[in-house]
């Protein structure tokens, strides 16, 4: 009788590219993300490729001025949103249920709806570049450059609406994952036992709740200004001030900063305890700082905008608010180091992407306390070293730690193990390429080259370094070959990997390699911190249970994608309303409506098809 | 563990390296913070230098404290990993040691904060900066003809020795107005009034100043100069300013090209002390021959440049076709001698 509920018959098939489409599998889910992620990582990478190449020389011609500022508007945004956030919620939604014992995510289809956002959202903003307006703006999107008045194109529509479009699918994620964590754990699973990724990933799903509102909420207004005529940024005699929009986009943008990193914090957590054989030292610390971090988080946006003129009060306690932010930081760096104390260490290739994570990481901090200084930062601000900066935290830092997951739990998610040496090649590349590539920003910026010039004078003494930083950036992209051949190589004919080749400790590796859709045969009992480690809580289970006895599962279903699909194409119509009105509202109208049928069919939709159910009663 | 450590010397060669070029490159730069010419941006490098050298102990003592355990901790066949699971002490200890550390650096920076607050000597010079894409307005209240503002563009003169406060304006998109080797960068927001740290130049000299926040397609092209002058040739400058241009001697190309400036240009452009030229859309002119660079500190003030400016921006800098921006004028609107003309009359407008 289900099938009234849909104008299809639901997909019911293992496998095929509907199976994909539809599914609500949490494994199937993470590895869209991942791959989705590592897709538009490739693309932004080129983004940057392009900027390293007119950078290289002087008064380079090689590209536009137009095309210059769109390749670093569109590499910041697709690196921020569409590589490195869905990069950690490949991760969230692989592990998280494995390793508190679940069998999915507390809502399976919105965990497939804030996937299919991400995907369409990110899609229709790259689709700009064919209607010949790719966003140029810069990826922090400044009043009043957006308004229409300096923007002739639809370029600031498509970023402004693709990235509504994402935000409300992280949103979902956000709760989908704050209500899995703290009411999916298995017997025994108690908080403080959960695998620091966990307990990162919590944060993050808070850090998500509370730090996206503000952006929704920037954009919402911009949308206004840019469609309606509104007056939120634009006319200033009239009252609207552009220092709105960048607090509201660093409100929101410096706890985003948490959000890319605390998933790398929460892998290098994990795989410490498995390469130096021995617990993580000061876990509950680790966590806390975590936490602190978090909180903390929300207090330092101002430090984004020390040049904008707020006066010598907030700058202070903004400075001191900032500078307090690296105690808890610290922390974490000292709790990984003493992990190392004692320790049986293994330089396995996931181990060395997490050291390469906790160096690098830790030099980013370093000179981020340096432009905590307000006056240090009005020289550094907006120069190369800022860009120096942020690179060794989310390239040094969240890339190295997503590399290190990938490693790690690349044996989990497809049964089969990457080659060590060619993970060690792609590690001493990227590290070398990185260094090279970031390291001479620091003085770029000292000698006071600005960021997001597309060209520089000959006489200012830049060229030198850049062609450094250049051929840096070109080892990267080999490392990234390199990589890409590690990945596919693997999937065509890697070892198998049993279901736990690094011997750890955690839940997931209790289960096969990759898991079964419906993880865990029977719910574990959790006794311990590191199950598998404590033998007195052996939570060693039977690898597969035989076909009538599988547990019942979420069956997949079309409606997160439809309605993903729609939403998106509402945002379609508003562009297409501008040229031709009646056109754009009969879009809007119909992929309104077809929205609408959709959330009822979500809702009238039973999780698990009745035709599937009786199969096994 | 031998070859863990030999791979690991690229990395140090390369950071040396960097070093070595840090020092090279500093004193190569005309933008280069570490080659301050005022009292403000000393003041801030001193700052600068006290940071870098604290982050510098803590990150080498944290990476080699890091190599050392790895080594002496690396996997060796029979000696399993000691379960520690932390030290209550320790863990309390590493919490508070940095608080110390930031302590350290957290006063120079309220120091110098409180600093910005200072108000400046009372023979300070009042500049108000306004930002345009893709140009500087300065205007000095008080010090033009008749008590009103004396106006220039792109290229800010000062006298050296006296305090020097600027006021930051905007008259379309937020730009920010840095001057490295004076000041650190303050931004110029449509709608607000900022004020720049006040600065006091050490030396007569040329200092070269950028736009550093993106401000539309141009952005790169945004800058200007700073020239500071002896406060006799400071003077020398003012009054000229105000007095105006001699008229050309009549039948050069400067003088047909006052002609053409005077029904052209002067819609958009101002030239102090000549009626009828009063144009405030682009910058303005007066002693432009006095200025050492154009289009927005881009270009050399040589004829040619000036002459392929005026003919064709576009050719010079990505500008957008249209509104209130220059128009092309060598598609047959102007020849080259008209051209040529005007850059004559222009060049012609000197202090002496």
């Amino acid at each position: 009788m289900a099938a009234n509920t849909g104008i299809l018959r639901r997909p019911l098939a293992p496998a095929g590219i509907w199976a994909w489409m539809t599914t609500v599998d949490h494994k199937r889910i993470g590895i869209l993300y991942g791959v989705t992620a590592f897709f538009f990582f490739l693309l932004g990478g080129m983004e940057a490729l392009v900027m390293r190449v007119q950078l290289a020389s002087a008064e380079s011609t090689l590209v536009s001025a137009n095309t210059f500022n769109a390749m670093f508007t569109m590499h910041g945004t697709t690196m921020v949103f569409m590589v490195v956030m869905p990069a950690g919620a490949a991760f969230f939604n692989f592990l998280v249920p494995l390793m508190i014992g679940a069998r999915d995510v507390a809502f399976p289809r919105l965990n497939a709806f804030s996937y299919w956002l991400f995907l369409f959202g990110s899609l229709f903003m790259n689709f700009s570049f064919f209607m010949n307006a790719f966003p140029d703006m810069g990826w922090f999107g400044y009043a009043p450059l957006t308004s229409n008045e300096f923007t002739i194109s639809n370029a600031t529509d498509y970023w402004v609406l693709g990235l509504l479009v994402m935000g409300i699918g992280t949103t979902a994620a956000g709760f989908n994952f704050v209500v899995t964590i703290l009411n999916m754990r298995a017997p025994g699973m108690t908080l403080m036992r959960m695998p620091v990724f966990v307990w990162m990933t919590l944060i993050v799903a808070f850090l998500i709740i509370f730090a996206f509102p503000p952006l929704t909420i920037a954009l919402a207004f911009l949308t206004f200004d840019r469609f309606f005529d509104t007056n939120f940024f634009v006319d200033i005699g009239a009252g609207s001030d552009p220092l709105l929009w960048q607090h509201l986009f660093w409100i929101f943008g410096h706890p985003e900063v948490y959000i890319l990193i605390l998933p790398a914090m929460g892998i290098v957590s994990d795989v410490l305890p498995t390469f130096t054989r021995k617990p993580l030292f000061g876990y509950p610390m680790v966590v806390f700082a975590g936490v602190v971090i978090a909180f903390l988080g929300f207090g330092v946006w101002a430090h984004h905008m020390f040049t904008t003129g707020l006066g010598p009060w907030a700058n202070a306690a903004f400075s001191a608010t900032t500078m307090a932010i690296a105690v808890p930081t610290g922390v974490k760096i000292f709790n990984w180091l003493a992990t190392l104390y004692g320790g049986s260490i293994r330089f396995k290739t996931p181990m060395l992407f997490a050291l390469g994570f906790i160096s690098m990481f830790m030099l980013g901090g370093l000179s981020g306390v340096m432009h905590a200084v307000t006056a240090v930062d009005s020289q550094q601000s907006d120069t190369y070293f800022i860009v120096a900066h942020f690179h060794y935290v989310l390239f040094g830092g969240a890339i190295f730690g997503l590399t290190a997951g990938v490693y790690y739990w690349f044996p989990k998610i497809s049964g089969k193990m990457l080659s060590e040496s060619m993970g060690k090649l792609h590690f001493w590349l990227l590290l070398i390429g990185f260094n090279l590539t970031f390291m001479p920003m620091h003085i770029l910026g000292v000698i006071g080259m600005p960021r997001r010039i597309y060209t520089y004078a000959e006489d200012m003494g830049f060229e030198f370094l850049n062609q450094m930083v250049s051929t840096g950036a070109f080892i990267i992209a080999l490392a990234i070959v390199v990589f890409t051949i590690n990945i596919v190589r693997s999937v065509r004919q890697g070892e198998p990997a049993g279901d736990n080749p690094w011997e750890a400790a955690t839940l997931e590796w209790s289960i096969p390699s990759p898991p079964h859709h419906y993880n865990f045969a029977i719910v574990p009992t959790v006794r311990s911190q590191y199950p598998l480690w404590d033998e007195d809580a052996n939570v060693v289970l039977p690898p597969a249970l035989p076909a009538h006895d599988e547990p019942i599962m979420p069956d997949p279903s079309y409606w997160p994608i439809v309605l993903a699909f729609a939403i998106t194409m509402v945002a379609g119509g508003l562009i297409i309303w501008q040229g031709h009105a009646i056109a754009g509202l009969t879009v809007i109208a119909s992929m309104g409506l077809l929205g609408m049928r959709s959330i009822f069919g979500w809702v009238l939709e039973p999780m698990e098809d009745e035709a599937h159910v009786s199969v096994h009663h | 563990m031998a070859r863990f450590l030999k791979s690991r010397t690229p990395i140090l060669s390369v950071a040396l390296m960097a070093l070595l070029l840090a020092a090279l490159s500093a004193c190569a730069s005309p933008q280069s913070t570490f080659d301050p010419q005022s009292d403000a941006a000393d003041s801030i490098l001193s700052i600068y230098i006290f940071v870098t050298i604290v982050a510098s102990i803590v990150g080498f003592a944290v990476l080699v404290a890091m190599v050392w355990l790895l080594i002496k901790f690396r996997a060796k066949p029979g000696v399993p990993a000691r379960q520690i699971h932390g030290h209550n002490k320790l863990e309390v200890a590493w919490t508070i040691a940095p608080i110390f550390v930031l302590l350290i650096i957290a006063f120079p920076t309220m120091f110098w904060i409180a600093g910005t607050a200072e108000d400046p000597a009372p023979d300070v010079i009042e500049v108000e900066a306004i930002g345009h894409q893709w140009w500087f307005e300065f205007h000095y209240p008080g010090m033009g003809p008749d008590g009103g503002d004396l106006i220039t563009a792109n290229e800010l003169v000062i006298p050296v020795g006296r305090d020097i406060r600027v006021t930051l304006h905007s008259d379309d998109v937020i730009h920010s107005f840095w001057v490295p080797q004076l000041v650190g960068k303050t931004d110029m927001i449509p709608g607000r009034t900022n004020v720049l740290e006040t600065f006091n130049a050490y030396t007569p000299g040329l200092y070269f100043g950028q736009c550093a926040e993106f401000c539309g397609v141009a952005h790169a092209l945004m800058r200007f100069r700073v020239n500071v002058k002896t406060s006799t040739d400071f003077s020398t400058w003012v009054d000229a300013h105000n007095a105006g241009p001699a008229a050309p001697e009549p039948g050069t190309g400067a003088a047909r090209g006052r002609i053409e400036v005077a029904a052209g240009c002067a819609v958009c452009h101002s030239i102090s002390g000549q009626p009828g030229m009063s144009g405030r859309i682009g910058p303005d002119l007066s002693l432009f021959g006095e200025r050492t660079t154009i289009a927005a500190g881009i270009l050399d003030n040589t004829d040619a440049n000036l002459r392929a400016w005026i003919g064709d921006v576009r050719s010079i800098k990505p500008i957008p076709e249209g509104g209130l921006f220059m128009p092309t004028f060598n598609d047959g609107t102007l020849d080259e001698g008209q051209i040529a003309d005007i850059a004559a009359y222009l060049n012609s407008l000197t202090a002496e």
